[in-house]
């Protein structure tokens, strides 16, 4: 037997109850805006954090300077503590006249000529007679 | 669903703030069209995670398109009309796409544990029966062309009337009766064998 137009439409009709589990919208919601952020960061590109911080500083109110300022103390505050006391950098002594001078050498010649070169008539440690 | 023509669109307000950058009056439309939306797309392609992702896509769009919304139309007509199209463009895709079985997608609706059927809780014996007849009624609507099931959908299941569906899908009236009787005749001969 076959169902009439209005018999399916009832049973089509019941389908409107059906809804997604209790706080499927706000879950929902999140996932909107993160992918949302998202993708206007990969639109912008990497200078998007350097014109937001522009623009956020080019607004007026004083609390932001507080807030920049407070931040470059904490850093360089972070920066003094961390880093450890054998790697800070020493200040250089002052340069002093060593005094060293380069002599020129004599040429090979003469120092060959400077050389004792008679047998020795003492024979060294180790050294055979015949 | 009233005349269009007649009436100002209820939205105004929150399209315009939500226009000129105010994300909690665009969280509010989409809180006040999820669940008709979600109903639309999850009874087009019965796949609860395709029906997120599109979810997200639909609204996503309408965000982006938001500058370029005219008012011609309501704000209801307009994103139902992103959202139908974007799903009909889906199911394209997925008809293409050969590693889609029909096993992966959700044979009955009321059996999905995402969605909760408020109706017919008290009687396990009128409901179980139900079930049966509802699963057979979701092949059923499976095997129907993606034009007729969007009518079936839009009218059957969220009440629209003709005049508004035409509007959405951007055709006659005449187009959208028609496409009704044809897949009121489908649905008719495929439920008959579960018919009592």
């Amino acid at each position: 037997m076959k169902p009439t137009v209005e018999e399916i439409g009832s049973l089509l009709a019941l389908k409107r109850h059906e809804r997604p589990e209790e706080g499927y919208f706000d879950d929902f919601l999140r996932e909107f805006h993160q992918r949302r952020r998202a993708e206007e960061t990969v639109k912008r590109g990497p200078s998007a954090w350097w014109k937001q911080a522009k623009v956020w500083f080019s607004n007026p109110g004083g609390a932001k300077w507080a807030y920049g300022a407070g931040l470059a103390y904490a850093a360089a505050a972070a920066i003094f503590l961390l880093v450890p006391e054998g790697q800070q950098a020493q200040p250089l002594p002052p340069a002093t006249n060593v005094g060293h001078e380069v002599k020129a050498s004599a040429p090979v010649l003469e120092q060959l000529d400077a050389l004792d070169l008679r047998p020795s008539t003492q024979g060294s440690t180790g050294e055979q007679e015949f | 669903m009233p005349d269009e023509s007649l009436q100002p669109d209820p939205d105004e307000d929150l399209v315009a703030r939500a226009r000129s950058g105010d994300t909690r009056a665009f969280d509010a439309l989409i809180l006040k069209y999820g669940e008709k939306l979600y109903g639309l797309v999850y009874n087009m392609t019965s796949h609860k995670e395709d029906t997120h992702d599109l979810l997200q896509d639909i609204f996503a769009k309408a965000y982006q398109s938001l500058p370029r919304f005219r008012g011609q139309a309501s704000f209801y007509t307009w994103i139902y009309q992103i959202a139908v199209n974007m799903t009909l463009n889906f199911l394209k895709k997925r008809k293409r796409r050969s590693g889609m079985s029909l096993n992966e997608l959700d044979s009955g609706v009321l059996q999905d544990p995402a969605l909760i059927d408020s109706s017919h809780m008290a009687n396990p014996e009128k409901q179980s029966k139900l079930h049966e007849l509802q699963k057979r009624l979701n092949e059923a609507m499976l095997s129907l062309s993606e034009a007729h099931r969007t009518v079936v959908t839009m009218f059957d299941i969220q009440g629209i009337p003709h005049a508004e569906i035409a509007r959405i899908l951007k055709t006659s009236e005449g187009t959208v009766r028609s496409r009704l009787h044809y897949a009121h005749l489908h649905l008719q001969s495929k439920l008959q064998d579960y018919w009592e």
